[in-house]
């Protein structure tokens, strides 16, 4: 026993598979987000105390192989390789054991120490399957424990088995899944020919990767393993022509075979139960006729519950909030320093007030559609209109969240395959009128000048969106992706689960945006009590008072609005000095402002969003096109809205 | 059995509930790659559970599974209907 020893563990397995509530069991509050270095790609990484042992354990993202089709594959594959883990869980969903398994044959050859977890275990007779998972063990030459995540069940087992087995591991001598004949020798002669010494990967795998032609192990061997790359070519011209299929499918074939063969033999599936509410609830969401209308009115149902439970909780916490703010106000006095003070504390409750109330019911509901399986539904149904956009129907989900905040929305554009693709849909969900977007629509426009107006605006923002996707589809270069998603089953939602990743996701939010919210709210509080707004406003003034026709004093609202959307909204009223903004402004100035207050800017927290997914550059490229892309399209807009209303 | 059984045809052209065999994918590498590490490998047999409208994705079933593919890629999947 190596008592006291630090482990370091990872949980690897395809998507939906239960890992994260592994790994949420096995960490518990231990939790920690890292980068490793030079990735800007997230892991969740955990500590486990557990008898004498300080374990490190990592959750790797959900994926189908370690081919370079996805960042995460690509990321996953270089993290199991280089930081070299004690031992890795390989999460099975073991109602699915033959596709999961295809997964578990390539980590096999990555040759690290093995441990798997036959999760979901529980809903085998449910479904009326039978494993023998003894016999899986045998075939496979790893342990192979029945888990059942949600209920915490043969974790502890997991954990033991796996310490049991690093005790005294030595890699497999020899291999027990074996690929076609032709294939073994041009893997067995590519291998010969790898210089071991160089190599940091496992030269089987190395040789099957230069074999099916990955671009990333080629890069790598170019260098040492010349002659190894180029028999590697002709070896998979050979497989193409015996086979009539690239090497790399043959391959991948060849694997599926082993699979299959396996599934055979260790799984048994008993006569199948009678057609199931669930079935019949599939059946006609995902329906070509039916599936639009169940849609309609789930994301109806959706938006109501956000901005009901929103509007609850920020209700609730209005008060306490306004109570805090005039105890500051009071007990610091009113000199500068004391000013910064209290725009450092508004700016921390401020973002309660935005991070809370509505992104937590957010991050709820998306991760209980999401566990629940309803989310892939709407994926399916709306591929060929995102598709329209530049981007595939996983889209669909960042964009709908950006109704609700654009920082989530940008956080999710992980989903999406390829750095293309997730900025894309990341440039797309910024262009999503937000919830405070939404207040100053209401409340102005909605209020002021007419309910169809407000409508009208939101019909300008889906215009825009398609525009902006048109556009930068064509622009911003690379192949884009097709839709290759896993359809689920329907399955009861966990809420342990959601929970967890509601929290989780909560938490990750308020870190990143919380300093450069109260940096910026300082700054800007600065700015107000050192006097300098009206030189501000008269600053903008060629832009609001000459382009846009709005009131001079509207130049330092947008500079607050840079904080908080709704701020222009409060600020407007406090400027005013009236809450009936029809006394102040023309009906064409109260659309311009709202047009402008909807497209001129991604908030703060958007930008740190944004910074955090694509880097500063990108990030400030969207926030200058914005700012630009409103202004003009406001002037615009005013200038035809004086010409038909007056 | 129909006339077309010994013919190929695109996965686009199967009718919701029909069977196929994959015959081979073509198109780029990488979705190729990804097809077939998810187990859609030539011989592999297929089952369309449905086919969203307006050129949307299709649906099936292959190895115990069930897949959306983007109608674009699918139409780059060559199979035998059963």
């Amino acid at each position: 026993m190596n008592g006291g020893k630090k482990l370091n563990i990872v949980l690897a397995g395809q998507a939906n598979v239960g890992k994260s509530v592994i790994f949420n069991y096995l960490t518990g509050l231990h939790q920690h987000i890292g980068n490793w270095p030079g990735k800007t790609i997230e892991k969740a990484e955990g500590t486990l105390f557990y008898k004498d042992h300080v374990i490190d354990v990592v959750d790797l993202p959900g994926i189908y192989s370690f081919s370079t089709y996805s960042v995460e594959e690509l990321i996953s594959r270089e993290y199991i390789i280089t930081q070299n883990p004690d031992f890795i869980i390989n999460v099975i969903d073991s109602t699915h054991l033959e596709r999961n398994l295809i997964f578990t044959l390539q980590l096999l050859e990555l040759e690290k120490p093995v441990v798997i977890a036959l999760n979901m275990s529980d809903l085998l007779k449910q479904e009326r399957i039978e494993i023998d998972f003894r016999k899986l063990e045998d075939i496979l030459g790893v342990p192979v424990i029945p888990v059942s995540a949600v209920h915490g069940k043969g974790i502890t087992e997991l954990i033991d088995s796996g310490l049991k087995l690093i005790e005294n591991y030595s890699p497999p001598e020899n291999i027990r899944l074996k690929y076609g004949n032709e294939t073994e020798k041009a893997v067995e002669e590519i291998s010969g020919q790898i210089n071991k010494t160089i190599n940091i990967y496992p030269v089987r795998w190395t040789a099957v990767k230069l074999l099916e032609g990955d671009s990333e192990i080629i890069k790598e061997c170019e260098k040492e393993n010349i002659t190894a790359i180029r028999n590697a070519n002709s070896l998979a011209e050979d497989l193409k022509r015996i086979h009539g299929h690239d090497a790399s499918v043959l391959i991948a074939d060849e694997r599926c075979n082993i699979v299959f063969k396996i599934t055979c033999e260790v799984m048994k599936i008993l006569p199948s139960k009678k057609i199931s509410f669930r079935d019949r609830f599939d059946s006609i969401s995902s329906d070509k006729i039916w599936g639009y209308p169940v849609m309609i009115i789930m994301l109806i149902l959706v938006f109501l519950f956000i901005f009901k439970f929103g509007d609850f909780l920020s209700g609730i916490i209005e008060i306490p909030y306004k109570n805090l703010q005039a105890t500051i106000a009071n007990s610091v006095g009113t000199s500068f320093p004391a000013s910064l003070v209290t725009s450092a504390f508004d700016s921390i409750l401020a973002l309660i007030l935005i991070a809370l109330p509505y992104i937590l019911p957010f991050y709820f509901v998306l991760h209980f559609l999401e566990n629940w399986g309803y989310l892939s539904r709407v994926a399916f149904l709306s591929d060929s209109l995102m598709h329209k956009l530049g981007v595939h129907g996983k889209a669909c989900f960042p964009i709908l969240l950006g109704f609700g905040c654009n920082v989530p929305a940008c956080l999710s554009c992980r989903i999406m395959e390829t750095h293309r693709e997730r900025f894309l849909t990341a440039l797309l969900s910024v262009f999503v009128p937000c919830s405070a977007v939404s207040v100053i629509i209401m409340g102005l426009v909605g209020k002021f000048v007419g309910m169809e107006w407000a409508i009208g605006l939101y019909f300008l923002a889906v215009i825009v969106i398609f525009a902006v996707g048109k556009i930068a589809s064509k622009i911003i270069t690379g192949e884009p992706m097709e839709l290759i998603m896993e359809m689920p089953d329907y399955k009861s939602p966990s809420l342990k689960t959601i929970i967890f990743l509601t929290w989780y996701r909560l938490k990750n939010f308020v870190y990143s945006a919380a300093p450069i919210i109260i940096i910026s709210g300082i700054i800007i509080g600065a700015i107000h009590s050192a006097g300098w707004s009206n030189y501000i406003s008269d600053f903008l003034k060629p832009v609001t008072v000459n382009w846009l026709g709005l009131p001079l004093y509207t130049g330092i609202l947008l500079i607050f609005g840079f904080l908080r959307k709704e701020l222009i909204l409060l600020m407007l009223a406090a400027l005013a000095g009236t809450m009936n903004f029809n006394e102040v402004l023309t009906p064409v100035q109260m659309l311009t402002l709202a047009i402008v207050s909807m497209f001129y800017i991604p908030c703060v927290a958007t930008i740190t969003a944004l910074k955090k997914e694509f880097g500063w550059k990108k990030a400030l490229g969207i926030t200058v096109f914005k700012i630009v892309f409103a202004i003009i399209l406001a002037g615009i807009i005013s200038r035809i809205l004086t010409f038909f209303m007056n | 059995m129909k006339k077309e059984d010994n013919k190929k045809t695109l996965l686009t052209d199967l009718s919701v509930g029909q069977k196929a065999e994959i015959v081979s994918i073509e198109g780029g590498r990488g979705a190729r790659k990804r097809l077939s590490d998810m187990g859609l490998t030539p011989n592999t047999t297929i089952e369309v559970i449905r086919i969203a409208p307006f050129f949307g994705p299709v649906n099936i079933e292959v190895r115990n599974f069930r897949l959306v593919i983007g109608r674009g890629l699918a139409s780059k999947i060559l199979v035998k209907p059963k």
